[in-house]
């Protein structure tokens, strides 16, 4: 998932290798635990999310909800290496790799009590590829996988026939009632990450209906969605439920009851929206608050504190931060140029220092934690006089490169350490650039034209552990619309298609890899640190803490077993 | 922000003419006796002088570069490393950068009145000159654009204009002129009309007696004396205003942008690190206080020390 | 608006209402009103011509998110259809104003599938209570302040409340919050280990929002003051006053029979812009404060081109604003019977 700038360790994607079984707890419950009165967990979500219907949510804020309220039907294992059952017991795949059958959880139940059948799954996902919804995360992952979706895209959204024969061609079928058949257009060893995603849920027909007033047309979106505004409409198959909205202030979750797996032992799940750091933080000291994120300013307060200090933990996520060069541009086509700028970063500082060590330095592409991760090529190493050796090389002069600008989104994170990157490169190169600082909405209209010279901080963060997520970004197909760029890279695209088909997980590893070092080697971008998240968690909040990406807070994706020791 | 005038006479003292020079004088006696005014002007003053200074302070090493970062000292309290005021989060020292920012802070300030002056004096003119449709008109459209909330106002024109600007401190200064004239020069017209309107009463009972003088040249003649007094003083009183406007622009991150330090920038940027280094926040923040607190008691002295209504 | 220095903005309003004689004054009064009530259908209209123009002025498109997953091109394109934004901009503008005649703002950009006005109703309660309480202490603390010292003039007391109202009035708001939360949350928090008074996003009335309003009402009381005490040092000045002074009234009769009177009528004309600058100062202090009122949904809109959101909001202001300045001037008429209708 492409993000746009904060180093605010709020709301970002999160993960960890290693499997923490954090605060003094295992899963296991201890003979300490606390009254039912006293099961609650308050957390902050940082922002409201715009919609509680899973399947138009795109930002992990959001998805930090639909993933307690509904569920896909695999999920990610703990160690990240394999998927594992959620709503779909078992799966299997044809040889030719085209047809996934999935047979449900026999008794999983809605939070109302009905049984969740194979034709919610088939309505939930029509409802998600609905062009006219136009949801976020349909491109490229279930259109460019499941058979039939191919021209989501060009569907005439004004015309409800055309979107209805559209939904009706896409591979989606339930031979039973408890089996999902999903027919893909090409072979994809990825897709069972894809099915991991919060976004493929079943949804209810009738009750969508019912709170729309009736049947209604594909191309009404609005109708479609006022179920998704009420929590006594908002019924779901995950387990928690929610009980309460109160926009702009909180949403409050309760056990589902009817979950397959059980009911959890967290009696009251709330998400707080508070979007300063530092009124969460104070919250947090009250005791109000028992998970939040550390925002950067107050890193030094919380590491002084004795008992602050104890709270609060260092978690690796699965995301990386790079600078982009406009490609199209003389003298970022050369390679050499780029690599110069990217070889004058002293990344130890910026995360050290600037950014008070709650990030970590580094110069790859894939990030620590999951399969694909090398840090062996140290050709982006900070190497100041290799850089100028490289400038003059190319034979660039200052003057050439003094017009150009660093593209900057008008947010404190962005504007830090990109004051400090343009620092380093008028020092280490001998220049004179500028920032650019302008609104972050405009920036993203900006790259897309491609009316920049240099932008980033830029980065990336997993959807779900597997290369394919990543190197997509850099084809040349992406050029505009994610390779903001555009560097040419002679094999690369060939390379990542391969890869991206192959079903030899070997083979595809190696691939990767070779993809990877062009990347780096190249310097197609400037790659620049790792994002890891700085949160404080109270003492008594007993949760598993996974290494799953996209995961908003510290083991929101295993609240269902998570529970609070007495205090 | 600036406090409005209590009473500003619209009414024109014919016998002024012989005493012209005496107003002038009186005025500045009066003004020297008000302490308060006295401070304020000391005060700004000051202000102007360190601001004209800082590149030179900078070029002889008395005063720290407020560019120049040094990331081992981020966030330092007043006093240590070598920096009097603290260091920002990228170790940039406090103190410069507050004397550089007030020289972002009183351009803005002084020389959008220079702006407002004439666009003011223009339609201000015009309305009382012609008077009957031009002038009714003219005051519906003012009534209108009083009507918008000059704070959105602002915003709105900074947010669109924001992207035309970028890279260039001079076009985002321009460019933040421009959003403050626009919204702040309708209390000058209105004065300007006003006085207008005055001098006409009596002046065209004169021009009809006597020969040949077009009007508009005794108006004229007859308004800038008279009226000189009220519009400086709303012109001082405007200057408290557009810092304010600037400010705010700058702490919501419109406006001028990084890394040209401003106090508005500054008290953002502090805003942040309020727990763990809250003087960031006070001296920006005591910075604007003083600096309109000055311009608001010179603002009140002059419009004292101008009121013939209070000559004795 | 109320950083207007000099008595020009207001002052200007006065004359305008010292004009021709009706016959009758409740005649006179409902013509006042209706053309009032008329005279908010161009200023209105103009506010919208300005807003409409100057967002489609920016090149950015509503669809470009400043983070998470970009939507490909088609999607937009279906997008821009679904809000007509493929139209020419005469006919977006006038569907617009067709629109608004019927009371929709339209759907947000940001919030997909929310109306504007649902959102402006939601976020309305916040901005509000915010308002009404500084209101409530605005009135009277200033007026208070204002009479005490007028009554007590060139004394200490004199001084040191004049003083502080003009401390109060050259520090911004935005300033002032910032410092209060330096002092009373952080430093407090430091000398004593409990937290006092913090900001916050809960809407309860409770001591959360102490901080916010003071520092909303802060500029406005010290205006408030100043005004005030002008005007009664006016009045006591007054005939009438010295001969109720002479009569050997207590002080107090006099005061609140006499002088009060006759001395709120300048104030009540600042009224109308006290309202404008409580909207527009809301825009600061949710800004500061975190609170999800409508000036902070303004804040967030303008940020973010959602397009419907700031044309809704802006409307709405004005029309608060017009509005509020109608109330006042009707109110007027009836405090001051010198007053003249135009």
């Amino acid at each position: 998932m492409q993000l746009g700038n904060s180093i605010r360790a709020v709301a970002l994607a999160s993960a960890g290798m290693f499997v923490v079984a954090a605060c003094g707890g295992s899963s296991t419950p201890s003979a300490n635990l606390a009254p039912a009165a006293q099961q609650t967990i308050t957390a902050n979500d940082g922002t409201e999310p715009n919609s509680y219907d899973p399947t138009q949510q795109t930002y992990t804020y959001e998805a930090g909800v639909g993933r307690n309220t509904f569920e896909a039907l695999l999920k990610s294992k703990p160690d990240l290496s394999d998927v594992q059952p959620a709503a779909a017991k078992s799966y299997d795949v044809s040889s030719d790799g085209l047809t996934y059958t999935f047979h449900l959880q026999p008794n999983a139940k809605w939070s109302d009590g009905k049984p969740v059948t194979a034709s919610d799954w088939v309505y939930g996902y029509q409802h998600f590829l609905n062009p006219a919804l136009a949801a976020g995360y349909v491109d490229p992952f279930f259109d460019g996988t499941i058979a039939g979706a191919q021209n989501y895209g060009s569907v005439d959204v004004t015309s409800a026939s055309a979107i209805d024969s559209f939904l009706a061609g896409l591979g989606l079928s339930a031979p039973d009632a408890n089996t999902f058949v999903i027919k893909l257009q090409h072979p994809a060893a990825y897709f069972k990450w894809v099915v991991t995603l919060w976004v493929a849920v079943p949804i209810r027909k009738d009750v969508v209906e019912s709170a729309a007033g009736g049947a209604f047309p594909s191309t009404d979106t609005t109708k479609a969605e006022v179920w998704a505004n009420s929590p006594a409409t908002i019924i779901g198959n995950g387990p928690f439920k929610i009980s309460e909205i109160v926009s702009k202030d909180h949403v409050t979750m309760v056990p589902n009851s009817n979950y397959w797996g059980g009911a959890p032992k967290i009696q009251t799940l709330t998400y707080d929206f508070i979007a300063d750091g530092n009124t969460a933080f104070s919250k947090y000291q009250t005791g109000a608050l028992d998970i939040t994120g550390v925002p950067i300013a107050d890193v030094t307060v919380v590491r002084a504190d004795p008992k602050l200090s104890q709270q609060a933990h260092l978690f690796p996520t699965l995301t990386t931060f790079w600078m982009t060069f406009n490609t199209h541009e003389t003298p970022f086509d050369n390679a050499d140029v780029r690599m110069a700028f990217a070889k004058s970063i002293d990344r130890q500082k910026l995360a050290v220092n600037v950014l008070h060590d709650t990030d970590k330095a580094y110069a790859w592409f894939i990030p620590q934690g999951m399969a694909g991760a090398d840090n062996t090529d140290n050709a982006q190493s900070f190497d100041p006089t290799a850089a100028k050796a490289l400038l003059t090389k190319a034979g660039v002069t200052a003057d050439q490169l003094n017009k150009f600008k660093l593209l900057t989104r008008n947010s404190s994170g962005s504007k830090t350490i990109n004051q400090f990157i343009i620092d380093q490169w008028n020092t280490n190169l001998g220049l004179n650039m500028q920032l650019d600082v302008i609104d972050s909405h405009t920036v993203t209209t900006d790259i897309r034209k491609g009316q920049f010279d240099i932008y980033g901080p830029d980065g990336w963060g997993a959807d779900y552990p597997d290369q394919q997520d990543w190197f997509d970004i850099f084809t040349s197909g992406s050029c505009r619309s994610l390779n903001w760029g555009c560097p040419t890279l002679p094999g690369y695209d060939a390379l990542v298609q391969k890869a991206d088909t192959e079903l030899n997980q070997t083979q595809r590893n190696k691939d990767y890899l070779t993809a990877q070092k062009m990347l780096i080697d190249q310097a197609a971008v400037g790659f620049i640190y790792q994002q890891y998240e700085y949160d404080l968690i109270q003492p008594w909040v007993n949760y598993t803490h996974t290494a799953f990406d996209d995961q908003n807070l510290p083991g929101d994706n295993y609240y269902n077993t998570a529970y609070i020791t007495a205090h | 922000m600036a406090l409005p005038a209590v009473a500003v006479a619209q009414e024109v003292d014919w016998d002024v003419p012989e005493k012209q020079i005496g107003l002038w004088q009186d005025a500045w006696q009066r003004f020297r006796r008000n302490r308060l005014a006295l401070i304020g002007a000391a005060i700004v003053v000051l202000l102007v002088l360190v601001a004209v200074s800082g590149p030179l302070l900078v070029h002889f090493g008395i005063l720290k570069d407020p560019l120049k970062q040094d990331v081992a000292f981020i966030e330092v309290g007043p006093g240590q490393a070598g920096h009097p005021l603290g260091s920002d989060e990228l170790g940039r020292d406090t103190l410069s950068r507050l004397i550089f920012g007030s020289r972002v802070s009183l351009s803005v300030g002084i020389l959008v009145q220079l702006i407002i002056l004439p666009i003011g004096l223009a339609i201000g003119l015009t309305a009382g000159y012609f008077g009957g449709r031009i002038d009714n008109i003219l005051m519906r459209f003012t009534d209108i654009w009083y009507a918008f909330p000059d704070l959105l106002f602002v915003l709105v024109v900074v947010s669109v204009f924001q992207q035309y600007t970028s890279g260039s401190i001079v076009l985002q200064v321009l460019m933040i002129f421009g959003a403050i004239a626009l919204v702040n020069w309708v209390g000058l017209a209105r004065l300007v009309r006003g006085q207008v309107l005055s001098i006409k009463e009596k002046e065209f009972i004169e021009a009809a007696r006597s020969s040949g003088s077009p009007p508009l040249k005794l108006i004229l003649k007859h308004l800038l004396p008279n009226s000189l007094g009220p519009i400086i003083v709303t012109l001082t009183f405007g200057i408290p205003n557009a810092i304010f406007l600037e400010a705010f622009l700058s702490f919501i991150g419109f406006g001028i942008q990084p890394p040209t330090p401003t106090w508005g920038q500054m008290v953002n940027s502090g805003y942040e690190t309020i727990y763990a280094n809250p003087s960031s926040v006070v001296f920006p923040a005591v910075a604007i206080g003083i600096t309109l607190l000055a311009f608001t008691f010179i603002g009140d002295g002059l419009r004292d020390a101008l009121d013939p209504r209070m000559r004795r | 608006m109320a950083v207007i220095a000099g008595r020009s903005r207001w002052g200007a309003l006065l004359p305008a209402r010292f004009s021709t004689l009706f016959e009758s004054r409740g005649a006179s009064l409902a013509v006042f009103i209706v053309r009032r009530i008329l005279w908010m259908i161009p200023i209105v209209f103009f506010v919208i011509v300005i807003t409409f123009t100057l967002m489609h002025l920016a090149p950015g498109s509503p669809w470009d998110k400043s983070g998470g997953r970009q939507l490909s091109k088609a999607v937009v394109d279906n997008l821009n259809a679904r809000y007509g934004l493929n139209k020419p901009l005469w006919t977006q503008f006038l569907l617009y104003v067709n629109n608004v005649i019927h009371l929709d703002f339209g759907l947000s950009y940001q919030y997909q599938n929310k109306t504007v006005s649902s959102l402006l109703l939601q976020s309305w309660p916040y901005t509000a209570t915010l308002g009404g309480l500084a209101f409530l202490l605005i009135v009277p603390v200033g007026v208070g302040l204002g009479v005490l010292a007028a009554l007590r003039q060139n004394t200490r007391v004199d001084y040191i409340t004049m003083g502080f109202a003009t401390l109060a009035a050259s520090f911004p708001n935005f300033v002032v919050g910032s410092l209060m939360v330096v002092v009373f949350s952080v430093l407090l928090y430091r000398w004593t280990g409990g937290n006092f008074f913090l900001p916050s996003s809960d809407f309860k009335l409770d001591d959360h929002l102490i901080m916010p309003v003071i520092t909303l009402s802060l500029l406005s009381i010290a205006f408030t003051a100043r005004l005030t005490r002008a005007s009664t040092l006016d009045t006591i000045r007054q005939d009438y006053v010295r001969t109720a002074w002479a009569k050997g009234l207590p002080e107090r009769i006099v005061v609140i029979k006499h002088v009060l009177k006759n001395s709120l009528i300048p104030v009540v004309t600042i009224l109308g812009p006290l309202f404008a600058f409580l909207v527009t100062g809301s825009v600061v202090v949710e800004d500061v404060f975190n609170i999800p009122g409508i000036g902070r949904a303004f804040v967030v809109a303008v940020a973010s081109y959602d397009y419907p959101m700031i044309l809704g909001t802006t409307i709405l202001f004005s029309l608060v604003i017009a509005v509020a300045n109608l109330l006042v001037d009707v109110l007027y008429v009836f405090i001051d019977p010198r007053v003249r209708l135009t």
